[in-house]
């Protein structure tokens, strides 16, 4: 590890020293470095706590203007990278010494404390590419390499290319194709995957001391999964904007494909080869009339799923200069990776509704409040589906919660047939189209928020509520942040107290009290020191704190 | 390091040190201080009682109407203090006089607007020229400056300030460069006129930093389609100052540069954190006039908690937050691996290491309640369905199927989780990925025979 950091460092210095050693200022070169360690712990609702010992140490390289001299509207070529790693040296210091590695070393306590994929450092590549713009009279660009997409379908990483169109006829177009970033492949994470599947890295499994594959029949393999996209943009007018993307995913490779090993054996079914991911279609844009409002939407449309994942629209009216008044909506129905069977499950979505004023009192404060509600839908009505139950296995009425109907119990198929078993008679009650029609539990939401900007320092109010049948949390953050000595020092600090229940947990009411000081220095131009402290209290775990120290580094020449 | 307490005994004197510390922060903030970056000297601004006129835009200083201000007004009733840095003009002045009256021309005074290609040049009157010409007034050496005997070559005649004219002092004119690239000579040769971006200055008699540009006002050809726009290109660093990256330059002495509310729906409000989805969904170019990728990846793949989407005691409180879906995990989260790998941790996750969870301890409500047959009202279904994702942040897909598969081969319970009439439309799914099908559905099961 420490090989390639230093690797890493020393590159682009190499670069730079020979760069800064000739005399035309042909390009501009930007280093930039991350480090921040954290140490806080998080603990078990079963007594033991885990230390979270943590560093994150980022190293960037930028080069712009390769071609030379640069003119706004002109050919420009840009080499961008960003790698990271992110280690977390207390893995383990919860165990005792003897099985300290047994999260990450299946060999140590039998396997009982092994988390497959668990590992103390990560490295990952952010971003990695060369980009050309305004080529071919403005018709033309490209990236090359590790890059991310943001569109309508969220934010997305991928190896590969993208080409783009330039027309002079209001629309631009994008294609892009290449390998969808994958956590357990080299140099990845999992952060861009579609949800739901747990995949990983097997280096070491199926190897003597190692863990066996089939052991973790729920942990799938990381394989390659080659992607591409398209993607249709207006361009041209300020009034109006809007793009129309598509992207498909593919997983490739092998997958188990049970729950369970095939009778008589420890082995499981799979599935190999070429099969979708994701293909999902997207939009958004606004229209947007600079004196009197304007107005905003989008979707997220899951093919796999033949359903809307996400809609959204809003309504925004400037009334005056300093007041925005709006109302927005949005839809949300949870979907996954086409290799989990999570999508059967998604059947309802929640839907939130909002009104909203935005003022800004002065150049330097401003506030916004909103409020609204949250529905969510299920098949069914909750309060009664227990009963029409009951009723149909012909037990009494408040019969949910007393009386167990085994599933597992062979039974014929035919649930009308007289002598039916109670499963067959129960399952059929539940999913009659009468008993399913939707129904919702509401929650009340608001917030507000405001802020005093200077150039001497910030303050920030934040404040929540939401509340309903199914928890509330509600509370707020006062925070800011003073600088000294044109900005050479800081010093910031935050308050916090949040009420919040969560009727599933054991300790179901709890209210935090947390505060955060820190400060920071600037020793030179290019470098800022900091460090702070987090200290939360509240009823359920006592006390927490949380330390912090970061060093940023950027260097522009 | 003492990470823990077990005790919250001293929960309140934490509270109140915390509460003091605040509020020495706060009073630390308001009180002024003598290193902070100094605004632009106010002159005191006394002209002689005798004159009135070119003291203020409109006699009496009356508003000026919104049809003499530049285009854009109505949007922005005051140019960007980023943009045009506040100025400090110690002049008495009279453009509708000279204009109207005397018949001098835009030009006549500010003829090197018509040569000037950028923002940085100097465009206010030489007095040798100008005003010399009919002021009993010498500016030759403006170190040593000459009046005249008559009244109008008085130095309080035009300048102001405290102690003007004493000793040949006048008090310091201050007009900083605008933070911009600006090339006047272009506008001038595609004849723009001066009126179209300052307003009709020619009726005011002070023309103040009120009649400088506003952005709006410059979308009326910067923001035309792309086949009328012409040489009026769109992008943001047309204008505006650019680092090297491209990106636009954020940062000035009087503060930190903000889209207005109007442009492209961005404004940066206080929830801005909460709606910028819809813009950046759109146009991530637009994003990109200000924003690296690090700034998205801070939050959407950070490793150091932001604290202006998870407050302090996270940690305590995100369970409820998740269940809650406020704020929605999934925006930043891949929650099978990053939800996940805590949670098997901690003996959360049902498919976790065997050691990290003690026999038969259980998380939810008991299986009466939870998972039999019939349905409670606090049955797992009904979570399933209103927060599916809180339910994959710690479950593999055998917890499902241990009672949603199909009865036999597959191993299950044989209890469908598939709304009525999903036979009608199984077989797209099944043809495209048979991979979720058969986690549930055994070989040569009826059912997927159907869906095929």
């Amino acid at each position: 590890m420490k090989l390639t950091r230093r690797a890493l460092f020393a590159a682009p210095c190499v670069v730079a020293a020979s760069l800064a050693a000739s005399e035309a200022q042909a390009l501009d070169v930007e280093l930039s470095a991350t480090t921040a360690g954290q140490s806080y712990d998080v603990g078990s609702p079963w007594g033991y706590r885990l230390e979270r010992r943590r560093l994150l140490q980022t190293v960037g390289f930028s080069m712009y203007h390769l071609q030379g001299d640069h003119a706004p509207g002109e050919p420009d070529y840009n080499l961008r990278l960003l790698g990271r790693i992110d280690a977390d040296f207390g893995i383990g210091n919860h165990l005792d010494g003897t099985i300290a590695d047994a999260e990450t070393s299946f060999d140590v306590a039998g396997g009982s404390r092994f988390v497959p994929g668990l590992a103390i450092a990560r490295f990952d590549l952010m971003y990695a590419y060369i980009e050309g713009k305004n080529l071919a009279d403005g018709w033309f660009g490209f990236r090359a390499g590790r890059q991310y997409v943001t569109d309508a379908l969220g934010w997305w990483s991928f190896d590969g290319g993208l080409v783009r169109l330039t027309t002079p006829f209001y629309v631009d177009v994008e294609l892009y194709g290449g390998l969808e970033q994958r956590g357990g492949l080299p140099l990845s994470t999992h952060r861009f995957e579609s949800q739901g599947v747990w995949r990983g890295s097997h280096s070491g499994f199926d190897e003597e001391g190692g863990p066996r594959s089939s052991d973790y029949p729920s942990y799938q393999f990381a394989a390659e999964a080659p992607a591409f996209g398209a993607a249709i943009e207006s361009a041209g007018p300020n009034w109006l904007h809007a793009r129309l993307t598509y992207r498909r995913v593919y997983n490739t490779g092998e997958a188990f494909a049970g729950a369970f090993p095939l009778a008589g054996t420890t082995g499981y079914r799979t599935v190999d080869g070429l099969r979708l991911s994701s293909e999902r279609v997207g939009w958004a844009g606004y229209v947007n009339k600079t004196d009197l409002g304007g107005l905003k939407g989008g979707f997220a449309y899951d093919v796999y799923n033949a359903t809307f994942s996400n809609a959204y629209g809003g309504l925004e009216v400037y009334a005056g200069p300093r007041v925005t008044v709006g109302a927005d909506a949005d839809h949300y129905k949870p979907t996954f990776d086409a290799d989990s069977i999570f999508n059967w499950f998604s059947h309802e979505p929640n839907t939130t509704a909002t009104g909203r004023v935005a003022v800004r009192i002065t150049k330097e404060i401003d506030v916004a409040g909103s409020g609204g509600a949250r529905l969510w839908a299920t098949q069914g009505d909750p309060d009664e589906l227990g009963e029409i139950g009951c009723r149909a296995i012909n037990l009494p009425a408040d019969c949910a919660g007393e009386s167990y109907v085994d599933p597992n119990r062979p039974g014929v198929i035919d649930p009308t047939a007289p002598g039916a078993p109670q499963d067959a008679r129960l399952a059929e009650a539940s999913r009659a189209e009468e008993n399913r029609g939707t129904s919702y539990l509401i929650d009340g939401l608001g917030q507000l928020v405001g802020r005093y900007l200077s150039t001497r320092g910030s303050v920030e109010l934040r404040s929540m509520l939401q509340i309903g049948e199914r928890g509330h949390r509600a509370g707020g953050d006062a925070g800011g942040e003073i600088f000294f000595d044109g900005k050479r020092y800081a010093l910031g600090g935050r308050l916090s107290v949040y009420d919040f229940t969560d009727p599933r947990a054991d300790a179901n009411h709890t209210t935090s009290f947390g505060y955060v000081v820190g400060g920071g220095y600037k020793p030179i131009d290019i470098t800022r020191i900091g460090a702070e402290w987090e200290h939360d209290m509240n009823e359920r775990v006592g006390h927490r704190f949380r330390v912090m120290g970061r060093l940023d580094v950027l260097w522009v020449r | 390091m003492t990470m823990r307490a077990t005790s919250p005994a001293p929960l309140w004197s934490a509270v109140a040190l915390a509460l003091g510390v605040a509020l020495a922060f706060i009073a630390g903030l308001s009180l002024p201080a003598a290193d902070a970056d100094q605004e632009p000297a106010k002159a005191t601004v006394g002209a002689p009682k005798k004159y009135t006129s070119g003291l203020h835009p409109m006699p009496n200083g009356d508003p000026v109407p919104l049809e003499w201000m530049p285009p854009g007004t109505k949007e922005s009733p005051a140019p960007s203090d980023e943009i045009f840095p506040p100025q400090t003009l110690t002049i008495r002045f009279n453009h509708k006089k000279h204009v109207q009256d005397l018949k001098m021309s835009c030009k006549s005074s500010h003829g090197a607007a018509y040569q000037s290609a950028a923002a940085s040049d100097r465009l206010l009157p030489e007095p040798t020229k100008t005003c010399d010409a009919c002021h009993d007034v010498s500016h030759a050496d403006l170190h040593r400056v000459v009046a005249g005997t008559e009244e109008n070559g008085q130095c309080t005649y035009c300048h102001l300030g405290e102690g003007a004219g004493v000793g040949g002092r006048v008090a310091r004119f201050v007009m900083p460069s605008p933070n911009l690239r600006f090339n006047h000579k272009k506008h001038l040769d595609r004849n723009i006129g001066c009126a179209q971006c300052h307003g009709r200055v020619e009726e005011l008699e002070l023309a103040t930093r009120e009649q400088l540009p506003r952005m709006a006002g410059c979308f009326g050809c910067h923001a035309l389609p792309v086949p009328a726009r012409g040489e009026a290109k769109g992008e943001c660093t047309t204008c505006h100052l650019t680092e090297p990256s491209g990106k636009m330059v954020q940062e000035f002495a009087t503060g930190q540069l903000l889209p207005p509310d109007w442009l492209h729906m961005s404004g940066h409000t206080p929830d801005w954190i909460e709606r910028h989805k819809s813009v950046a969904g759109s146009d991530s170019k637009y994003c990109a006039s200000c924003h690296s990728e690090e700034d998205c990846a801070e939050c959407h793949d950070g490793r150091v908690r932001n604290r202006k989407v998870h407050p302090n005691d996270w940690i305590t409180m995100h369970q409820a937050a998740a269940r809650l879906d406020n704020p929605r995990c999934t925006s930043c989260h891949q929650e099978t691996q990053f939800c996940g790998d805590c949670h098997r941790r901690v003996g959360v996750a049902r498919d976790g290491p065997a050691g990290n969870r003690p026999t038969g301890a259980r998380f939810h409500p008991p299986p009466s309640v939870w998972t039999n047959a019939p349905r409670t009202g606090e049955h797992h279904a009904w979570e399933a369905q209103r927060n599916l994702n809180a339910c994959v942040s710690c479950h593999a897909e055998r917890d499902c199927a241990t009672c949603h598969a199909t009865k036999g081969i597959a191993g299950g319970g044989g209890v469908s989780p598939h709304p009525a009439g999903f036979a009608k439309s199984c077989g797209q799914p099944l043809s495209r990925n048979p991979r979720p099908c058969m986690v549930c559905h055994g070989p040569g099961d009826g059912m997927l025979e159907r869906c095929r």
